[in-house]
């Protein structure tokens, strides 16, 4: 819908020399310039754990990220240093983007504990979207999102992850996994 | 008169040391930081050395270095002549006006009278404002050389800002000369000795009205239509690159150091100490000699008064980072039906009273 600004403000004589708002502008950056300057201090003397400053020094520090964040999707590596994937391929067909692709490998049974493993796990990041239909899909708790996002290539062919480079200790993922729990745990979330 | 000869040389040395050497390059390092802390950022601080950033510092090193190596673009059917010439009439006085600003009373040193201007011109205020307004070619030759539309549109804004704020500008600093009865600058500034006598408080519309022009004349936010980012990619600047760019930049940085000397001289006591005058200062340091106590005052006035233009230059940064472009006809309005009148008025009033009290 279209709107009009009314332009017809009538403003008096005082305001009209802009003198007031231009000083009030002034006192604003004034204001966030030395309280910042001198929220230095107390950091660099190390009284302090935090900058005044909220923004980060990228690379070297790090955000923490809260737990609902949805970074690259990582595959879970129990206490056995097995995979919990099972390679149902529910991932697979629920990934909207078609970034993951397994192969699936058998075990005669018997002296396995596991029937099922992938034999190949490779998920396209270049591809991927971040939606967390897989996380969500999994009934293995086998894929987790991380708090990784910075994945950055010079060459598209590294965006494809293999299944060494997706692992992770389950030990890391542990705060994710009760999140999940709890999240699709729900009847209905 | 070799001794005159190395003292002036040694002044003129001192004033590229401290213009060149060190204003240019730092205030570029000021401005990011400045408006980084502003905005709650942090600002410049990935250039390093061994792993030491110095707060960013060594970002004018590499800023220097990429001026120094970029190409240096003429485009097609641009006049080369005028094209290279233009940032060299920018910047030249820019650096010119310093010539006849005083950083410094007079001081005996080893029996010699040494004044630190130098070129102590009778007519050293009218000599500022001469030559910085030639520094207009520069900028309308640069729009106009380079075939470039934008470029064409920011120097005509330039030209047309240049006229409207000239005439305030001239205007305003009449009021000061009527108080001091003198236009030369070192007179002006050794009128201020007392604090109540500076020109602040015998022209306090005035000293507005000047800094406003001076911006303006300047061409820095708020007044920054000939440049215009949003409008006309960079005004008449936008077919420059390389050293040529950094020309235009150092001017502009040189000239924000301009304007905060001749406030400060003008208006807020140039080298003077509030409150303290130099027989007070001399008598202190009398144990010294002669020369001695002479040197040492010479050091304090010239700190005192670099320091005033610091002061005056982070003002006229906050005010770049606070405030929003005006718009062109604003720009005007504000020139020729705001300022002028008030300028005038101005005058008037000073007359009046100088009268009244004579």
């Amino acid at each position: 819908m279209a709107y009009y600004v009314n332009r017809n403000i009538k403003m008096t004589w005082w305001e009209r020399m802009y003198i007031l708002a231009i000083l009030h502008g002034m006192l604003v950056t004034l204001r966030h310039f030395f309280g910042n300057l001198f929220g230095f201090i107390p950091f660099l003397l190390g009284q302090k754990k935090h900058r005044e400053i909220f923004t980060l020094y990228y690379p070297e520090e790090t955000a923490k990220y809260p737990i609902a964040y949805r970074g690259r999707p990582v595959l879970a590596l129990n206490e056995d240093n097995l995979p919990n994937c099972v390679a149902c391929g529910l991932c697979e067909i629920a990934c909207p983007a078609y970034c993951i692709d397994i192969i699936p490998g058998e075990n005669s049974g018997k002296q396995n504990k596991v029937e099922r493993y992938p034999i190949a796990f490779t998920i396209d990041y270049a591809v991927c979207i971040f939606c967390g239909f897989c996380e969500e899909a999994c009934p293995e708790e086998a894929i987790y999102m991380s708090d990784n996002c910075d994945i950055s290539m010079l060459d598209r062919k590294k965006m494809k992850y293999n299944m060494e480079q997706l692992l992770v200790p389950v030990a890391e993922l542990k705060d994710r996994m009760d999140f999940c729990r709890d999240m699709y745990g729900k009847w209905n979330y | 008169m070799i001794v005159d000869l190395a003292i002036t040389l040694a002044k003129v040395f001192f004033i590229l040391a401290v213009t060149v050497g060190f204003f240019a390059p730092v205030l570029t390092w000021v401005e990011r930081k400045q408006s980084a802390i502003m905005q709650d950022r942090i600002g410049a601080n990935r250039a390093d050395i061994m792993g030491f950033t110095a707060l960013g510092l060594f970002h004018i090193i590499a800023d220097a270095a990429k001026m120094f190596f970029k190409e240096d673009f003429i485009p097609d059917g641009a006049n080369k002549v005028l094209h290279t010439l233009a940032p060299v009439i920018a910047l030249v006085p820019a650096l010119l006006t310093f010539a006849v600003i005083p950083f410094g009373g007079q001081y005996n040193l080893f029996g010699k009278e040494v004044n630190l201007v130098i070129s102590d011109l009778d007519v050293g205020l009218l000599f500022v404002f001469a030559i910085a307004s030639l520094a207009t070619y520069g900028y309308v030759v640069a729009g106009w050389s380079s075939n470039n539309n934008w470029s064409l549109l920011g120097s005509m804004r330039t030209a047309s800002q240049m006229v409207s704020y000239e005439v305030t500008l001239g205007l305003t600093i009449i009021g000061v000369l009527m108080v001091y009865g003198s236009m030369q600058l070192t007179q002006i500034g050794a009128a201020q000795e007392n604090f109540w006598h500076w020109g602040f408080f015998l022209q306090p519309l005035g000293f507005f009205m000047f800094m406003t022009a001076s911006i303006a004349e300047n061409k820095r936010i708020p007044f920054d239509n000939p440049e215009a980012e949003s409008e006309l990619v960079a005004g008449y600047f936008t077919e420059y690159s390389g050293l040529k760019f950094g020309m235009f930049f150092m001017a502009e940085f040189i000239e924000i150091v301009t304007i905060a000397a001749i406030v400060t001289i003008l208006f807020f006591g140039a080298w003077h100490i509030p409150f303290v005058t130099t027989a007070t200062l001399l008598s202190i340091f009398d144990f010294l000699g002669t020369t001695g106590s002479n040197l040492v005052l010479m050091f304090i006035h010239v700190g005192v008064f670099f320091t005033k233009v610091l002061i005056f230059i982070f003002i006229q940064m906050t005010i770049r980072w606070s405030l929003p472009r005006f718009r062109y006809d604003q720009i005007m309005k504000l020139g020729w039906k705001i300022l002028l009148p008030l300028a005038l008025a101005n005058i008037v009033v000073t007359g009046v009273v100088i009268l009244a009290l004579s």
